[in-house]
């Protein structure tokens, strides 16, 4: 009984705000001409490529440093365990001027960039570099725990039946560990579609090329709440429905109940 | 035929052990900890050795003064651990079909059709492991590990996680199939059953080493170290000392006692370990006195018994030497009950049929007189504490 109170509590909670959006929303008639707005379209159109890229460059590192962390002992595999975790307790803001100072004009690698005619800082390039600074741990993290708990005899056995290391990576322990990278690219993907301070930092807020959907939410705030609504609106409706494919997909992962 | 010489230190386990295996079936057999999982994992290639020779079929697997270490998948080694390692994502055709990549898809398919009929997993293709019983799974890996005609294979406790009750039929069914598929078989276990049920062939491991390697009746009935002996559960090692020795025999004082072996060259006062083992020694009624002349008579009296089914075992407690009715006297033994009484304080252990206990109308507190040929007499030299 207790625990029901507590949890209804703590759903209508973060329920309630959900709600409130579409309360606001949803009675607008001119909804379809919201969406159609240049503000709205340009911020959903870069929020779709920059964490598409994003999350590519995610699960294209990620996945062989999970891996190297779950399967090998080496000098520093700590000290890089925990590293991975920082930008998920820093500030963003803290992650912005980071990057800032890395890759900035003043930054540390800026002369280097400069001489190969490159600016990195305010471009789309630095709304990536901040979505996968914030976002690459979530799915390390849980990449690296799925591999670990894939029974390594399984891999040996899988070698002596003559598969080599990356047959086996993808015949066993890939799909094994499936439900673990799922679900770790979707937290990525979705802490990179939310990514705010540190995008705002380092990339700017230009519209069509550093201005995603959470900028152009805060953006149009002050100017045009009904906008921020709509923008907001599609964001709870994407994020909710990424999360429960997700979890379909999770459900039919073959082998079954570890989901 | 395979030949097996390996070095590996982890941490402070120093692993050197040596062996041979041919077509019939061998097991390493030692307590947990001695190295024999270690061992086989040397061979399948996924531990490296620091130092040694691996050699199945003229092939060289492994060999550190030639540089040579093959990986695991160019070494044409099945390798069934202990908790089988069935892929779960996988079904049972599937894990039996994962070692063929290399056959055309028809071919695939004959080959885990062939293993299916085997393994008699009809009927059970499309299931996945989980779905399984023990045995079942058991059966699937074996499959699996046949599947692709390995050169040897190697089976880490194969019954270790299964009810004892079908422990006896899959070990009939693991010697069936080996006797099909004809493949070079080693079996580690810690079970004396095990080993002596499917060790043909039999290597004793303990502390990293191979103690004995050899034929199974060599090992089980002529140790070479009380350490082997007791880790094959011989009963009746009597420490005793050479008396004498010549060409015609070897004669050892135990326990008051004189006992006749065959010879062997060892010097007087070199103390040893005799085994005698409990189905080799002969008995006989009291009132009825071996007619020709026996080798090795002794006599006492049953102090305790153990029946085990259909086999009795008796625990004789013995008379002082020359007491008795060696010539027909009177007995002189105190056969009455004593505190001493129990197993824990006999002299020989003796095991025979029960239709041999009912007609020599044997029972506790019996005394009776046993010949020992001195044939079935082992002689383990040194002594060691």
């Amino acid at each position: 009984m207790a625990l029901g109170i507590a949890a209804m509590a703590l759903v209508l909670f973060l329920l309630l705000p959900l709600v409130a959006i579409f309360v606001r929303v949803l009675p607008q008639d001119d909804l379809r001409d919201y969406l159609n707005r240049p503000v709205v379209t340009e911020a959903l159109r870069l929020s779709f490529i920059t964490t598409a890229i994003s999350l590519g460059v995610i699960l294209a590192l990620g996945t062989p440093t999970a891996l190297l962390l779950a399967r090998r002992r080496f000098p520093g595999r700590d000290v890089i365990d925990t590293l991975l975790d920082l930008p998920m307790v820093l500030p963003p803001a803290v992650a912005g001027i980071a990057l800032l100072m890395a890759f900035g004009r003043e930054g540390l690698l800026g002369d280097a960039l400069d001489a190969l005619g490159l600016q990195v800082a305010f471009t789309t390039a630095a709304v990536v570099l901040a979505q996968v600074f914030v976002a690459s741990p979530f799915y390390v993290k849980a990449a690296k725990a799925g591999f670990e708990a894939v029974d390594q005899e399984l891999e040996r056995v899988s070698a002596t039946l003559g598969r080599s290391r990356l047959e086996t990576f993808l015949r066993v322990t890939a799909p094994l560990a499936r439900p673990a990278l799922l679900g770790g690219a979707v937290m990525a993907w979705a802490r990179a579609l939310g990514e705010f301070g540190a995008t705002l930092m380092f990339a700017g807020n230009t519209p069509g090329r550093t201005q995603t959907m959470p900028l152009a939410i805060y953006t149009a705030l002050t100017e045009d709440t009904t906008a921020a609504l709509v923008l907001a609106a599609v964001l709870v409706v994407l994020s909710f429905a990424v999360l429960l494919v997700s979890k379909l997909l999770l459900g039919w992962s073959p082998g079954g109940s570890r989901a | 035929m395979l030949d097996v010489r390996v070095q590996r230190r982890l941490g402070g386990f120093q692993l050197d052990a040596a062996f041979r295996a041919a077509q019939e079936m061998t097991v390493l057999f030692g307590p947990s900890g001695s190295g024999k999982s270690l061992t086989l994992q040397c061979i399948a290639g996924i531990v490296r050795p620091d130092a040694g020779r691996i050699v199945a079929d003229a092939r060289t697997l492994f060999d550190s003064d030639a540089g040579v270490n093959l990986p695991p998948q160019a070494r044409r080694v099945g390798y069934v651990p202990q908790n089988y390692a069935l892929f779960p994502h996988l079904t049972v055709e599937e894990n039996i079909a994962y070692g063929l990549r290399d056959l055309p898809p028809a071919q695939r398919a004959a080959r885990v059709r062939e293993m299916v009929e085997l393994m008699a997993l009809a009927g059970l293709e499309s299931r996945r492991p989980r779905e399984l019983s023990g045995g079942q799974q058991q059966r699937v890996a074996l499959a699996r590990a046949l599947a692709f005609r390995p050169d040897v294979l190697l089976l880490d406790e194969p019954f270790s996680s299964l009810d004892s009750g079908i422990r006896g039929g899959l070990r009939e069914e693991l010697l069936a199939l080996h006797r099909r598929a004809g493949v070079t078989t080693v079996v580690v276990t810690h079970d004396l059953e095990d080993a002596f049920l499917l060790g043909q062939r039999m290597a004793v491991m303990d502390g990293g080493r191979v103690l004995q390697e050899g034929p199974r009746e060599e090992v089980f009935y002529r140790p070479i170290s009380r350490r082997v002996a007791e880790f094959v559960r011989t009963r009746n090692v009597l420490r005793g000392t050479v008396l004498s020795a010549d060409e015609e025999a070897l004669h050892i004082a135990w326990r008051g006692h004189v006992l006749e072996a065959p010879p062997r060259p060892l010097t007087a006062e070199t103390p040893v370990d005799v085994c005698i083992r409990p189905t080799q020694i002969m008995i006989f009624r009291l009132d009825r006195p071996p007619s020709e002349t026996r080798q090795n008579t002794l006599h006492g009296c049953i102090v305790e018994e153990r029946i085990q089914a259909e086999t009795y075992r008796l625990f004789l407690r013995l008379a002082p030497s020359g007491a008795g009715l060696v010539g027909g006297g009177p007995a002189v033994t105190d056969c009455q009950p004593s505190a001493d009484d129990g197993p824990a304080h006999y002299d020989l252990e003796i095991e025979l049929p029960g239709y041999v206990y009912f007609r020599l109308g044997l029972d506790r507190r019996k005394e009776v007189t046993v010949s020992i040929r001195r044939d079935a007499i082992h002689v383990i030299p040194g002594g060691d504490p």
